[in-house]
């Protein structure tokens, strides 16, 4: 297919410039294009949460998006999370709590679990499945990254 | 220090929380091309002919390969004598999905593009759907040469069940039927391939055993072991779903024929649609005991689904058909199993190999009995249950049983006793509330399919720098045995654990191991490690014992330091002595070796089934709380106290994560997985109609470890991450009977299902 359609988004604090196709997803364009493989793709069709990026601020799934609707737009990955070695509290909080096992959910389920705690400091329990009700995790039930938000609320109001 | 039971997060957490971890779906290769399969659309028909010119034509399009291009052979998975598929379909497809063609092209929507243009002409022919229908004479046959489609038949006799019958006060019985379900794991399968000019293949795939993959694709490829390297990949998940997959070697096909290395990945309709979901059974059981909860006597018939082809579904079947007859001490059985092929999607393993079938009639069985003589169904099992050093009726040697401990722990944190008495008191006119009890076992490695080779080995390196790397055949499917392995040696050692890591397989360096299923991991590899560390060590401890003028046997290694037991400023780090040990050997590295093979376990008896088939077995009792709404027939699950005898916890952290993802599959089991299939038809292939368990659907799980430490287990390990799956759909079915008075037999426990039974009792 050819790749004539002009984008720029701004991915990662940095804008980018490329050539896609018409019909290529969002999701495409950052993991074939730009190797952005932290964005997983699960389902194909926004069921499971797996390809949540941020998209002008908000966590939105990217698999059935296509790319050039999202041409001018601001667009934060997990690879975009860490501020180089050092680690988002949300992030250090899932490795602490035994939340990953396979980790093919967490890069979703991370950048979920940043945006709840930015927009809402002390979820209760409830709020957190609330929020990370549009993912799929197979391997850890659920429950270590529900434990592993409420120890990334407690890491965050130390700082 | 690290200690045996620590909480160890991941040793592969980083790059998993920052994305840069590489899945086999994200790895790339310079200038590879992308494949897909055409698959057939109807469920039985005969190819009458193939014509892929068009397809071949297209722009950006580098090879198009069917059965017809090819002599390819017969092949089955490892150990399986049937052999009755080939990669691409030549005469017959036999299932909507069966694989007819592959292209490779330059992206995924040219291939797409190309396969629309391929013209299949087929003479579609009688299918048959159910494995009853399918065993019938007359009945349509998926394969010619299997008379009534049954694949396998497998017939067990004990004792005398007429007599014991007789003997019986009390008699139950129930068909019990679990549905198509698949494992889900996130990640789709995916695979790249490349040959180089000595005609070597290389498979970058993640996979459960690169060991058993390289010896299918062999056979299906028509070549030779040495010609085949596979290099393991990280994996999203697999739960038995990613051992041997055919969407590998046709990749190998395709990087063959355009001489290019080429990448293949399913989309989650092919996952649902051709790859290998869980068997489907029908079981009649019928039971009886004495007055006083003693069980006497079982008899069995099975009628499981194979699907189109032969996966692994015999030893599926040996598993649902005998391990569930070792968990109480019960003497007269009575079995009949049949293995049928039908027109669908071919089953294979998923978490629990035949178990969460069986057993899901077996403890709904042993709660009716419980029920029929009026005992408590807790004090029925701990009357029944197998014992630390019993030999079973099917010869399998207990080293260590921890049933009853598990049982009396999971009803004491339960409040069982109160709430079996009291939840009776919360009904309202359309909410009972109710509480079950389940039990269940497993093995640790199981001796099933390769008569020539039990175990597992690994080797520990230690490297000029101090650099600690655990070579093993065993691979991480995210459950963490990586994790497990560099905390064992790093106890070993008495090193950190960071010191320390554990590459994923590679069939050029690594040892030759069957890799990750039948809860073998731990209990094998654990052992094989642990040795390979202690080996590694002794060859350390030489070397500072020279330097430090100390003898070897006086020496201890703690936070990576050997010093003298006598005295502690007779010291060396431990990597100066890894300076010194390769310096003084010209670079030769320290490679301590380990291995095991489990003593007095045996492939069973071709005839009776019997045999110690593993070296530890592990056990589960859990408890499931529910509230039934009566009037929707909607089950919530309220809470579930699981209780395992693992031997010993090793990684605590990560151990009680094996039970959290186990309860949350074994919930959706119960209550809300299927794969609807009309006439041969997957009609909800995606995650919007397949139903698991999301965050709010998982109640408060208790996880509690019943340290049973097996003699044969590392430290006393044994299995943990199958069986605690197991349990949990006939615990939720007790406790729907408890809350609601009605036995569910039919799997998943959806509302109408529910309903349906309300109204029965009724009226």
């Amino acid at each position: 297919m050819k790749k004539n359609v002009a984008v720029k988004m701004k991915i990662n604090g940095t804008w980018v410039e490329a050539f896609i196709t018409q019909k290529q997803t969002l999701l495409d364009f950052l993991r074939e294009d730009l190797n952005l493989t932290g964005t997983k793709k699960g389902c194909g069709t926004g069921d499971c949460g797996s390809c949540i990026v941020f998209l002008n601020g908000r966590p939105r799934t990217i698999c059935t998006m296509i790319a050039v609707n999202a041409n001018g737009c601001e667009i934060t990955t997990i690879e975009g999370l860490a501020k180089g070695t050092e680690l988002h509290p949300v992030q250090e909080a899932f490795m602490q709590a035994g939340a990953i096992q396979c980790g093919y959910c967490t890069p979703g389920m991370v950048l979920e679990a940043v945006y709840l705690l930015e927009h809402n400091p002390a979820p209760t329990e409830n709020e957190i499945k609330e929020a990370i009700s549009g993912h799929i995790c197979r391997c850890t039930g659920y429950v270590k990254i529900i434990e592993a938000i409420k120890l990334a609320h407690d890491k965050l109001l130390k700082k | 220090m690290v200690e045996i039971g620590d909480r160890i997060p991941l040793i592969d957490a980083v790059e998993k929380v920052t994305g840069t971890l590489k899945f086999g779906s994200d790895f790339k290769l310079p200038g590879m091309l992308y494949g897909k399969v055409l698959r057939s659309p109807l469920p039985h028909a005969r190819i009458l002919s193939i014509d892929v010119s068009r397809a071949r034509k297209l722009f950006g399009i580098r090879a198009v390969v069917t059965g017809w291009d090819y002599d390819l052979p017969l092949y089955s998975v490892a150990g399986e004598k049937n052999v009755d598929e080939r990669l691409l379909a030549k005469e017959k497809v036999r299932y909507i999905g069966d694989e007819v063609a592959a292209v490779a092209g330059v992206d995924e929507d040219t291939v797409k593009e190309a396969l629309k243009r391929i013209v299949v002409e087929y003479e579609e022919i009688p299918a048959v759907f159910d494995p009853e229908e399918a065993m019938r004479e007359g009945a349509p046959l998926v394969h010619e040469n299997v008379k009534q489609n049954i694949a396998r038949i497998m017939r067990i006799r004990h004792g005398d069940v007429t007599k014991a019958f007789l003997e019986s006060d009390a008699v139950v019985e129930g068909t019990f039927k679990t549905p198509l379900v698949h494992q889900a794991y996130l990640e789709p399968h995916s695979a790249v391939a490349q040959w180089d000019l000595q005609a070597r293949l290389t498979l970058w795939i993640p996979t459960q055993s690169p060991t058993l993959a390289r010896m299918t694709y062999a056979n299906a490829l028509g070549i030779t072991q040495d010609k085949i390297r596979i290099i393991q990949l990280p994996m999203g998940g697999a739960f038995g779903g990613k051992l041997e997959y055919k969407l590998h070697p046709i990749c190998a096909l395709l990087a063959r024929e355009t001489n290019l290395p080429v990448k293949m990945t399913n989309t989650r309709e092919e996952e649902f649609t051709a790859t290998l979901p869980r068997v489907p059974m029908v079981t009649k059981m019928k039971a009886g005991c004495k007055k006083d909860g003693t069980l006497l006597v079982k008899q069995t018939e099975i009628i499981a689904d194979n699907g189109a082809y032969m996966n692994y579904g015999p030893g599926i079947l040996l598993s649902a058909t005998t391990r569930h007859d070792n968990l109480y001490r019960l003497k007269n059985i009575y079995s009949d199993s049949y293995l049928v092929y039908t027109n669908k999607v071919p089953t294979g393993c998923f978490r629990g190999f035949g178990c969460p079938q069986s057993f899901f009639a077996l403890e709904s069985i042993v709660d009716m009995l419980a029920n029929e003589i009026g005992m408590d169904p807790a004090e029925f099992r701990l009357k029944n249950a197998s014992k630390t050093g019993d030999i079973t009726v099917h010869n399998w040697h207990l080293g260590s049983c921890g049933l009853s401990e598990a049982i009396s722990k999971s009803t004491e944190k339960s409040k069982w006793y109160n709430k079996r008495r009291e939840l009776k008191l919360k009904r309202s006119v359309d909410i009972a509330y109710g509480i079950g009890l389940a039990c269940c076992l497993h093995v640790s490695g199981n001796r099933t399919f390769l008569p020539f080779f039990d175990g597992s080995s690994a080797y520990v390196r230690i490297d000029e720098a101090g650099q600690v790397i655990v070579l093993t055949g065993e691979t991480d499917l995210g459950q963490g045995s990586r994790t497990t392995f560099a905390l064992i040696v790093a106890h070993e050692l008495g090193i950190p654990t960071e010191w320390v890591s554990v590459p994923l397989v590679d069939t050029d360096f690594s040892p030759h191991g069957l890799g990750t299923f039948g809860d073998r991991v731990t209990t094998l590899g654990g052992n094989a490690v642990r040795r390979a560390a202690l080996d590694a060590k002794r060859q350390l401890l030489d070397v500072a014992s020279r330097d430090l003028g100390v003898d070897s046997s006086k020496l201890i290694i703690e936070n990576g330091i050997i010093f003298s037991k006598k005295d502690k400023n007779i010291s060396m780090e431990f990597k100066e002595a890894a300076r010194i040990a390769s310096h003084r050997r010209a670079g030769a590295m320290i490679l301590g070796y380990g291995h095991f093979v489990p003593q007095n376990v045996s492939m069973v008896d071709p005839e009776t089934k019997t045999g110690n088939i593993s070296c530890a077995y592990p056990f589960v009792a859990q408890v499931a709380e529910v509230k039934v709404n009566l009037k929707s027939g909607d089950v919530k699950v309220l809470s579930l106290t699981a209780a395992h005898d693992l031997g010993k916890t090793i990684n605590t952290l990560m151990a009680e994560g094996q039970v959290h993802g186990a309860i949350a599959q074994g919930i959706g089991f119960a209550l809300s997985e299927e794969m609807v299939v009309k006439k041969g038809r997957i009609t909800n292939p995606n995650f919007k109609r397949y139903r698991m368990p999301k965050a709010k659907d998982i109640p408060r799980i208790r996880t509690i470890f019943v340290e049973s430490n097996d003699p044969n287990g590392p430290y006393g390990a044994k299995g943990l991450a199958e069986p605690a799956l197991t349990a949990v759909a006939p615990a939720i079915a007790n406790a729907i009977y408890h809350a609601a008075g009605i036995w569910l037999t039919s799997l998943p426990m959806t509302p109408e299902k529910v309903k349906d039974e309300i109204s029965k009792m009724k009226s």
